[in-house]
């Protein structure tokens, strides 16, 4: 039997590229600047550089790189910080927008641009001609607030250079065979070259891609290896490319906008419970459960409440979820009314601890967590969890960290010796204290006042003289006796920046 | 109880990052506070005692000596429990001890160098157990704070370990000689331990001593000392927790702060009085003797330098002179003779000769500078080359019997391997433990406080780096060259709390010592005894070892030194003197040149590029006028572009004078002999003493002793005296007041800044020299400075440029025909040019560069570049493509141009692997035909001074030439041709930046172009407005008005550009 060729399916690639993506993000809802030279920083204080510009500021002679002072020194900039979620948000809507013309998109974006391939073979009864598709995907874009190029062609990396190229070709779609040509007078650095073979091409005077083409192949491998050939197929436009889908985003959202500002808890929690019926329902199609949900609450007035919760262990009991979310809620109640409910939902696995036979019964994660959450209602989230000491003589030198299951018996922290328990106050209480000469004579503590038996001291603490925090103290262990004979043994501190004496622990 | 106390253990900042203070700044607080005494206890040394003893003895404070001492099998100093988190090393624990007498002392200083010596490495080291028995004697021992082995001892294992511990050291020093030490600091943990270490002392019957651990003078000084934790872990202020200090109370603390905070501890105070009145050793009583020199059995030293002297006037003067000179020679060497016999200094001027001898023994050309030249002795013996009978010199300038000092005599050598052969030869002659390096200390300047600062306090790199190169180098210091200021530049807002504390660190740790670093030539001999002197140490360089003291501390103390100093010049003329005879045929002798008018043409013209002395921007603006026509003219020449007599403003009258624009005159008759080859302007410190000796009969070591009294400023009485005995001789002399006053602001204002005629003698001999062999012998001159680079003024891209417009061919670097050095060639039309050596292959290994030429001197030439890399396998990819981009491959088969070479380099770099190795011809490219095209001759520039740091090509400045021209430049040569106060243009690659501390804020730019040097005078106000320009860029464009004056020129700069620098990696001289 005579074997039939296969043949290769049709490709045709959209590509889009958005440059100065940062800033474009942070612009695109701002019209107002349109006119308006305008910078994105990044980095950290006070050496923030420019990462991100829009075209004003570039006629400006503005640069990326240049730091604050820089900057300074240009009239009317509009500077703003670089927002990693905006772009996210941005990038979002991008691909989103890309979605609606084929489902099969790559995302090819780097740090300081958004770049996506979709493979639109066979959209042409659906969305015309590829002119009219790039048309039409060029308004839906600007109708995003954003600017880009959309360049097609038969061969994905040509669209890809094509389209990263701002000095290309004003033919937005390269016919089968034009490639080489359309390719040639682009710059090497389109094809994202590594440094070595940049370094390479730069000594050999290799600046385009035409000139990259022109290379005898069989030599060139022999130089760069395989990599040789591959650049070179680029720059031809005859290298082939095996598509790497992105998943279209799963996002578990709900939303709900109210038909009344609503200033009732119990109210909100009947939508916020069907809300979480839907969400439930999506997430054990794709046989996971809900590790975490976030409300984010339209207030009346603009603003929006945001609250996130997460269970210790994913799952999808409706009641838990509600009970825990009602929870939150009521130890953090919105300010105002609320216009709009919605819940971001992220899904995790839901795996379950199988403990042996005889082992003795714990209780339920859930509970747990439920328990946890009350205690969070009560005593704030920032104060529930285990204290981990930190590596600094700052007073107060610790920090909360949430509880998590121990990995392992730690003997680390067994002492070795018996030593004498001070029990911190949290916080502080304040005292006044009559000095003799320089040591504590007198205090009063909790409304009682104590005579000072015996003070040890002065503990002399400092630290942080480098910057803003500075802090300056001594402390007293002193033993004191009030006048109805009960004996206290504590630690006094002075606060010598303030001048402020504080009870600041109990000795057992 | 006492109100009298004092601290016994403090450190400076001399124990390197653990201590805040300067040593002098520690007595000055002592001396403020009223303490009577005070001990220094540096890390591991006695780095910081010498200063601490000087500053002391002004003070009239008394200076123990001690150290603390890190021990191996105490322990480990002690950290926080394991229970908190922190980021403390394991480092020994310190054992503090103090020199109770001089036999301690050299106990204290043969136990830290034969723990330092044991290192292989420059490191700290740890004393074992055995090393303290062996020298114990003499030492007090205390029991530390938490540094020491009872703190550790009392935390790791509690009371009885520390019991024990302190029993070992009652066995190892004595039950009299250890101390329990209480500190306290106001820290809970620290008062614990005292409780503990009371009980020892009690159960033990051991004295009690407070000390307060002492490492800042006052409380603020902590901020450093913590900035110093930080930098000393490598680790940022932010993150450095429990390694920083708890408060700031290891100041000195006055006697009454000390007194009530020990009134519960009987005798802690009235200790440290007692044991302060024990310690009876100073530094002054050091028991140094500079070695013996061996003699034969028959001599003494001073016989044996009586013979080695007389045998030298033979070989210098023979008997080609008259019976008066000799008899004029003979009495001056007796005289010299018997002084040197006095002072008993023969041994000094034998261990000298003794390697001056070495060096000529083996060809190393070495000469004595300074004021050793004003010796016959020295000319005798071979040390210096001036001939001080000749010349005139004064021998008090040298040596005179009052002044209670040893000589001071300087040896220059070639530098590089012929010096470090000399100095090898004393350590061999003395012994390991009888030489060493002098140190020297590095300090935190500008930059490195800048850049280590910034590193702790969490800067970002890239900020420091614009920082670090803004922070001005520059010797002028104007009113806004402040940090400040370059902290303002680099784009810091000082408002911002943090930016100014950063600037307020960097600038108190100014001058604080960073770590220890060896002297460039001073060596320090003592016969197989210097451990007992000072403790040695290795040096970061192999094979070397150094004192912890630097030069000024060694002298201070008495400790001769001999200095084997590198000259980067004496090893250009090693080099002529082999160059010369080889390539021109004919023989040279440095010492005895003719003098030659053609010679003295050039210098007169100032076209003295490369020349030693006198190739400067000053050296040439005073050539034309001074107009050198024999060689004292030179001495001079050499001796008057100095600071002294510019601002002495010695130097316009000898000008004028030697134009005949102003006549000469003398202060006073009897001076005119003294005067007169100066044309009556006092030049020289010997003429000062003469002036002296002439007008008030003062004897020649009275005289030296004015001039350093004059010259040090030290003690006002003496100088007070020493000026009435001056006009008192002058008046007793017949000399009039108004020529009295002349003579005495004349003494007065020279004697800081003069020169001496005799190391101006040594100099101007070096300079005629290496005139000489350029003008003469332009190639060998050429290829010898080439080859020992760096030195000089100027980058050898200039020296290259200088020499091909003096008809040089300079060839380019070829693997056919290059070796590591540059060499000398012989042309077809019987004219030599120079071959450009490997060594100018930035990036080539000198051992890969002379396998090739080992391989094409037995194999024959290179035939392709696949013949290069399969003979010479050591040469990697990174190293091909060098030589490719520079042309060196451009002779190769198949390789017609750079990027011929780059194209089949790329080929040669990727091995077939092993399979594939033995058939390579099944893979050899059927094409020879290379696809890429020329590089433009601009990219070939580039690459020339990126590959190089020099083109032979044409100079940059000609590319741009016509666009110049068009725009109204003048080139070098034709500013010439303009007219005195023209408004010029022109444009230039910055060679070199000045800013000289005696030029009131102007910076002199000298800028070259293809036709030659211009000089650009930038004046303060114009820095301040192109301050960028003027220190950052490397081709300018000036506008100004053009000073033409005596046959110097200079563009008066009145605007300033950057002109494109084409990514050329040029390189200026700044900073001199």
């Amino acid at each position: 039997m005579g074997r039939q060729a296969l043949k290769r399916p049709a490709e045709l690639y959209a590509c889009v590229y958005v440059r100065e993506f940062s800033a474009q993000a942070l612009l695109r809802l701002r019209p107002e600047l349109k006119e308006r030279a305008c910078v994105v920083m990044a980095g950290e204080a006070p050496f923030e550089e420019v990462c991100s510009l829009n075209t004003k500021g570039k006629l400006l002679g503005i640069q990326r790189g240049m730091g604050r002072v820089d900057v300074g020194g240009f009239p009317q900039v509009k500077v703003f910080s670089r927002s990693l979620k905006t772009e996210s948000t941005a990038k979002q809507m991008l691909l989103e927008c890309a979605g609606t013309y084929s489902p099969r998109i790559e995302d090819c974006s780097g740090d300081t641009y958004f770049l996506c391939a979709i493979d639109i073979a066979g959209t042409e009864s659906l969305f015309g001609s590829p002119e009219a598709l790039t048309r039409r995907l060029l308004q839906h874009i600007q109708s995003l607030g954003l600017s880009g190029q959309v360049r097609v062609s038969h061969n994905f990396h040509t669209a890809v250079c094509l389209a990263k190229s701002s000095s290309g070709h004003s033919r937005v779609v390269v016919n089968s065979g034009e490639e080489a040509a359309f390719l040639s007078p682009l710059p090497l650095d389109v094809l994202g070259l590594t440094d070595e073979h940049a370094e390479i091409f730069a000594l050999w005077g290799i600046h385009t891609l035409g000139m990259l083409a022109a290379l005898p192949e069989k030599e060139l491998i022999a130089r760069i290896g395989q990599d040789g050939r591959r650049l070179q197929q680029l720059a031809r436009g005859e290298w082939p490319h095996l598509f790497q889908p992105v998943d279209s985003p799963f996002r578990l959202e709900e939303r709900q906008e109210l038909e009344f500002p609503f200033d009732s808890l119990d109210s909100l929690m009947f939508g916020v419970a069907a809300m979480l019926d839907q969400l439930i329902l999506r997430v054990k199609a794709r046989l996971v459960a809900i590790s975490a949900v976030t409300v984010v609450l339209e207030l009346d007035g603009g603003e929006t409440y945001t609250r996130r919760i997460r269970a210790a262990q994913p799952g999808n009991d409706k009641q838990f979820w509600i009970r825990i979310l009602h929870l939150d809620l009521q130890s953090h109640p919105p300010p105002r009314a609320v216009v709009t409910v919605a819940l971001q939902a992220e899904p995790g696995n839901t795996s379950t601890i199988q403990l042996g036979i005889f082992s003795p019964p714990l209780p339920e994660a859930a509970r747990l967590d439920v328990t946890l959450a009350q205690l969070q209602a009560l005593l704030g989230e920032d104060n529930v969890g285990h204290v981990a000491l930190q590596d600094s003589r700052t007073p107060e030198s610790f920090r909360v960290e949430p509880f998590r299951a121990p990995s392992g018996f730690d003997t680390s922290a067994v002492l070795q010796k018996e030593r004498t328990a001070a029990r911190r106050l949290r916080p502080p209480e304040v005292t006044s204290v009559h000095l003799d000469q320089t040591r504590p004579d007198e205090f009063t503590f909790r409304e009682q006042r104590f005579a000072v038996e015996s003070a040890y001291g002065p503990w002399m603490a400092r630290g942080e003289w480098w910057n803003e925090m500075f802090w300056d103290m001594e402390q007293w262990d002193v033993i004191a006796r009030a006048p109805n004979d009960s004996m206290l043994c504590c630690c006094i501190a002075h606060n010598l920046l303030r001048n402020e004496w504080q009870v600041i622990a109990l000795y057992d | 109880m006492t109100d009298r106390y004092v601290e016994l253990h403090a450190s400076s900042a001399f124990s390197f990052l653990e201590g805040a203070s300067q040593p002098e700044r520690l007595v000055e607080r002592a001396f403020e506070l009223e303490m009577q005494a005070m001990a220094l206890l540096d890390r591991n040394g006695v780095y910081g005692s010498a200063r601490f003893h000087k500053s002391a003895k002004l003070n009239g404070l008394h200076a123990h000596v001690g150290a603390e001492v890190s021990i191996s099998g105490l322990g480990q100093r002690l950290t926080p429990p394991a229970w908190l988190p922190f980021r403390h090393r394991a480092e020994p624990v310190r054992i503090p001890l103090l020199c109770e007498s001089r036999q301690g002392y050299q106990n204290l200083c043969q136990l830290i160098t034969r723990f330092k010596m044991r290192e292989h490495i420059k490191d700290d080291g740890a004393a074992l157990l055995d090393d303290l028995e062996q020298h114990s004697t003499g030492l007090v021992c205390l029991t530390g704070g938490d540094e020491g082995p009872l703190a550790s001892a009392l935390c790791s294992g509690g009371e009885k370990a520390g019991r024990n511990t302190v029993e070992r050291l009652v066995h190892i020093f004595g039950h009299n000689n250890v101390y329990v030490e209480l500190q306290r600091h106001n820290e809970r943990e620290e008062e614990w331990r005292n409780q503990a270490a009371l009980r020892i002392a009690q159960t033990l019957q051991l004295p009690i001593v407070a000390t307060n651990g002492v490492r800042y003078a006052t409380a603020y000084d902590s901020e450093i000392f913590d900035l110093f934790t930080a930098i000393r872990n490598q680790i940022e202020l932010d993150r450095a927790g429990r390694l920083l200090s708890m408060n700031n109370q290891r100041h000195i603390r006055p006697a009454q702060e000390m007194v009530d905070l020990f009134r519960d501890i009987r005798g802690a105070i009235g200790n440290t009085v007692e044991l302060s009145d024990r310690l009876t050793f100073e530094l002054t009583d050091l028991g140094y003797e500079f070695p013996r020199y061996p003699v034969p059995s028959n001599d003494s030293m001073d016989s044996f330098l009586r013979k080695r002297v007389i045998e030298g006037v033979g070989r210098r003067y023979g008997a080609r002179n008259t019976s008066r000179f000799m008899e004029q020679i003979t009495k001056q060497v007796e005289s010299e003779l018997a002084l040197i016999e006095r002072l008993g200094f023969a041994g000094y001027f034998l261990i000298v000769w003794d390697i001056v001898q070495f060096c000529k023994e083996r060809n190393i050309l070495i000469q004595g500078r300074g004021s050793a030249a004003n010796s016959i002795v020295c000319y005798a013996l071979g040390i210096t080359a001036v001939d001080p009978i000749r010349m005139n010199l004064l021998f008090e300038r040298f040596l005179s019997e009052n002044r209670g000092e040893w000589p001071d005599i300087d040896l220059d050598l070639p530098s590089e391997e012929k010096r470090e052969q000399a100095i090898q030869y004393v350590y061999l002659r003395y012994g390991e433990l009888g030489a060493a390096m002098c140190a020297n200390v590095i300090t935190y300047r500008g930059r490195s406080a800048a850049r280590e600062i910034g590193k702790s306090l969490g800067f970002d790199q890239a900020s420091l780096q614009k920082l670090s190169g803004l922070v001005n180098n520059f010797e002028w210091r104007g009113p806004t060259d402040t940090m400040a200021h370059s902290f303002r530049d680099a784009g810091f807002d000082l408002t911002h709390p943090r930016i100014a504390k950063y600037l307020d660190l960097c600038m108190r740790i100014q001058d604080l010592p960073r770590h220890l670093g060896q002297h460039s030539g001073g060596v320090v001999i003592c016969q197989n005894a210097l451990d007992t002197v000072v403790p040695l140490e290795r040096a970061s360089m192999p094979g070397r070892t150094v004192v912890q003291w630097d030069k000024e501390d060694c002298a201070d103390l008495g400790i001769i030194k001999v200095d084997l100093l590198g000259l980067g010049m004496m090893a250009v003329l090693e080099d002529c003197v082999e160059l010369i005879p080889k390539h021109y045929g004919d023989d040279i002798d440095i010492a005895n040149l003719p003098e030659d008018d053609d010679v003295y043409r050039t210098l007169q013209r100032a076209d003295t590029v490369g020349m030693f002395q006198v190739e400067s921007r000053a050296q040439m603006a005073s050539l034309p006028r001074n107009s050198p026509k024999s060689f004292y003219d030179m001495v001079v020449q050499v001796a008057i572009i100095r600071p002294g007599p510019i601002v002495g403003k010695m130097m316009h009258p000898y000008m004028r004078r030697r134009q005949n624009k102003e006549e000469v005159t003398y202060p006073h008759p009897s001076l005119e002999p003294v005067l007169k080859r100066t044309l009556g302007v006092p030049l020289f410190q010997e003429q000062l003493l003469r002036m002296a000796m002439t007008v008030a009969g003062f004897t020649g070591a009275e005289a030296e002793e004015l001039r350093r009294a004059v010259g040090m400023r030290r003690s006002m009485d003496r100088m007070n005296n020493l000026e009435d005995r001056l006009r008192a001789g002058m008046t007793a002399n017949g000399i009039d007041s108004a020529t009295q006053e002349t003579i005495v602001q004349n003494i007065a204002s020279f004697a800081l800044y003069g020169f001496p005629e005799s190391h101006a003698a040594s100099f101007a001999l070096l300079a005629y020299a290496s005139a000489y062999c350029k003008v003469k012998y332009l190639a060998a001159f050429t290829c010898a400075i080439l080859n020992n680079q760096p030195m000089g003024f100027y980058m050898p891209a200039v020296l290259v440029k200088d020499a091909q417009r003096h008809g040089l061919c300079v060839k380019p670097i070829d693997v056919h025909e290059s070796e590591w050095v540059c060499t000398v060639e012989h042309e077809a039309n019987r004219t030599l040019s120079v071959r450009l050596g490997m060594r100018y292959v930035k990036g080539l290994r000198k051992q890969t560069a002379e396998a090739i030429a080992i391989s094409r001197r037995s194999h024959g030439i290179y035939q392709s570049i696949e013949d290069l890399t399969s003979r010479v396998t050591s040469l990697n990819r990174d190293e091909l493509i060098t030589l490719a981009r520079i042309g060196a491959l451009n002779e190769l088969q198949g390789s017609y141009h750079r990027r011929d070479a780059l194209w089949q380099v790329q080929r040669a770099g990727r091995s077939e692997g092993p399979l594939l190795s033995y058939s390579k011809e099944l893979l050899s490219e059927a094409s020879t035909s290379a696809p890429l095209i020329m590089m433009t001759t601009t990219k070939r520039m580039t690459e020339d001074y990126a590959g190089t740091g020099l083109t032979i090509g044409s100079h940059p400045m000609a590319y741009c030439r016509e666009q110049l021209r068009r725009r109204g430049a003048l080139s070098a040569k034709e500013l010439w041709n303009a007219s005195n106060g023209t408004y010029v243009r022109t444009a230039g690659c910055i060679i070199a930046r000045q800013r000289p501390g005696t030029a009131m804020g102007y910076i002199f730019i000298s800028m070259e172009d293809e036709t030659g040097i211009a000089n650009v005078i930038v004046t303060p106000d114009i820095y301040e407005r192109h301050r960028s320009i003027v220190m950052r860029s490397k081709f300018i464009w000036v506008e100004g008005l053009l000073q033409s004056h005596e046959g110097v020129i200079h563009v008066k700069a009145m605007h300033l550009a950057a002109l494109w620098d084409r990514g050329l990696d040029v390189r200026s001289h700044d900073f001199h």
